[in-house]
């Protein structure tokens, strides 16, 4: 058998090896539009990180102040200061926009159940939602996502309250919604999701946090 | 309207032209990175990188080498770098995939030419694989794939060389194929 008939069969038979579908082409431009969107924003508007940082601490001293005034509350550690726009080194933008897309979302559930909890309308058929964000919450803990410290952190506080949530029983007079609440509060979870999908200033989602 | 030209108009901003390039070159970066990772997912955010670093650094671009080629090398860079990054994730998606096709394959089947080679085309170095794809499968020249992996054109031949023997021994089961 010679070798120029094994490299005939080869590329024959190496045609139908991955073979492409068809390009994408207006779906990838757009993505890409927006990227370099993003980009030159973050270029023209540099300033606005230093806001970012000092609106997050300031409220954050802001919250970490009015706990102890009205001591209803422990102090919690000021919560970290999620890192302003551009702060994403080594991210791939799926990555960042699915983690911006999910942390929206646990935002609006965690928000959600909080206030359904206080009105003491909670029931078991919050722990279905909580175990899907809790997957994906552990799909993007194991993604390059998590070499981003801050985002690691916030992930791993939103991975126990999902947790507990996802398991609980349902009974509103147990202790369990307390136990929740206090997670929340304690790492100060709402305050730093909210910081980082909502809180920069040009209105990109998730710029605030990655 | 000529390489030349169109990175000019490119450099002075036009979006026009931008989209003319990326029209011109999409489709060959689309494909390498699909032919490399098998992923309709990480294709898109290959070719993605590879163009929005292309727009962030044509400003650098001199016309040392034909705009085709330095896109390549763009996305050379970044389908390597990528699937190095990703490679935990690939061999858990493949572990799954294994799992599933064992789950539904009765025992006694043995595996088809197809899937043969591309087990064995998956089991290349990552860069003997884009040797083979890019040249194999997509025509490259020797010249073109040193060009855009950043290596001599001989280097280019020696690994092609490696990669056919690694396959020639995988498929050796076959050898009838190619051998009548």
């Amino acid at each position: 058998m010679s070798d120029d008939r094994f490299e005939e069969f080869l590329r024959e038979a190496a045609e139908h090896y991955h073979v492409p579908p068809e390009v994408p082409r207006e779906d990838m431009w757009i993505a890409i539009a927006e990227a370099r969107r993003r980009s030159v924003r973050r270029t023209r508007r540099p300033d606005w990180r230093a806001w970012g940082i000092g609106i997050a601490a300031a409220l954050a001293i802001g919250v970490g102040i009015g706990r102890i005034s009205v001591g209803a509350r422990p102090l919690v550690p000021v919560a970290s200061a999620p890192t302003p726009a551009g702060e994403a080194p080594g991210i791939p933008v799926a990555y960042q926009v699915a983690t911006a897309d999910h942390l929206g979302r646990v935002e609006v559930f965690l928000t959600g159940f909080r206030a359904d909890a206080r009105s003491g309308r909670t029931g078991t058929d919050v722990t279905p939602d909580a175990r899907d964000l809790l997957a994906t919450t552990r799909l993007l803990l194991d993604s390059p996502v998590s070499d981003d410290f801050v985002l690691r952190d916030l992930l791993e506080d939103v991975e126990l309250v999902l947790t507990q949530i996802a398991q609980y029983s349902g009974r509103p007079d147990s202790s369990e919604l307390g136990l929740i609440d206090d997670s929340i509060d304690q790492r100060s979870v709402l305050f730093r999701l909210h910081s980082a999908t909502d809180a920069t200033p040009d209105g990109m989602p998730y710029q605030g946090a990655l | 309207m000529d390489d030349r030209s169109l990175i000019a108009r490119v450099q002075a901003g036009d979006p026009g032209a931008e989209r003319l390039l990326y029209d011109r070159h999409v489709g060959g970066v689309y494909r390498l990175a699909y032919r490399m990772t098998g992923d309709t997912d990480l294709a898109r955010e290959y070719t993605q990188e590879t163009f929005i670093r292309a727009f962030e650094r044509i400003e650098q671009f001199r016309g040392d080498a034909a705009l085709g080629t330095w896109i390549r090398t763009i996305a050379g860079t970044v389908v390597l770098n990528g699937l190095r990054k990703v490679k935990r994730f690939r061999q858990r998606e493949v572990e799954l995939d294994e799992g599933v096709a064992h789950a539904v394959t009765p025992r006694s089947a043995e595996p088809d030419l197809k899937e043969r080679l591309e087990q064995a085309i998956e089991g290349l170095p990552t860069k003997y694989r884009m040797v083979f794809v890019m040249h194999d499968v997509e025509g490259y020249t020797h010249e073109e794939i040193g060009a855009a992996l950043g290596m001599p054109a001989g280097t280019s031949k020696a690994q092609l060389f490696r990669a056919r023997a690694r396959l020639r021994e995988a498929l050796s089961d076959f050898a009838g194929e190619w051998a009548s």
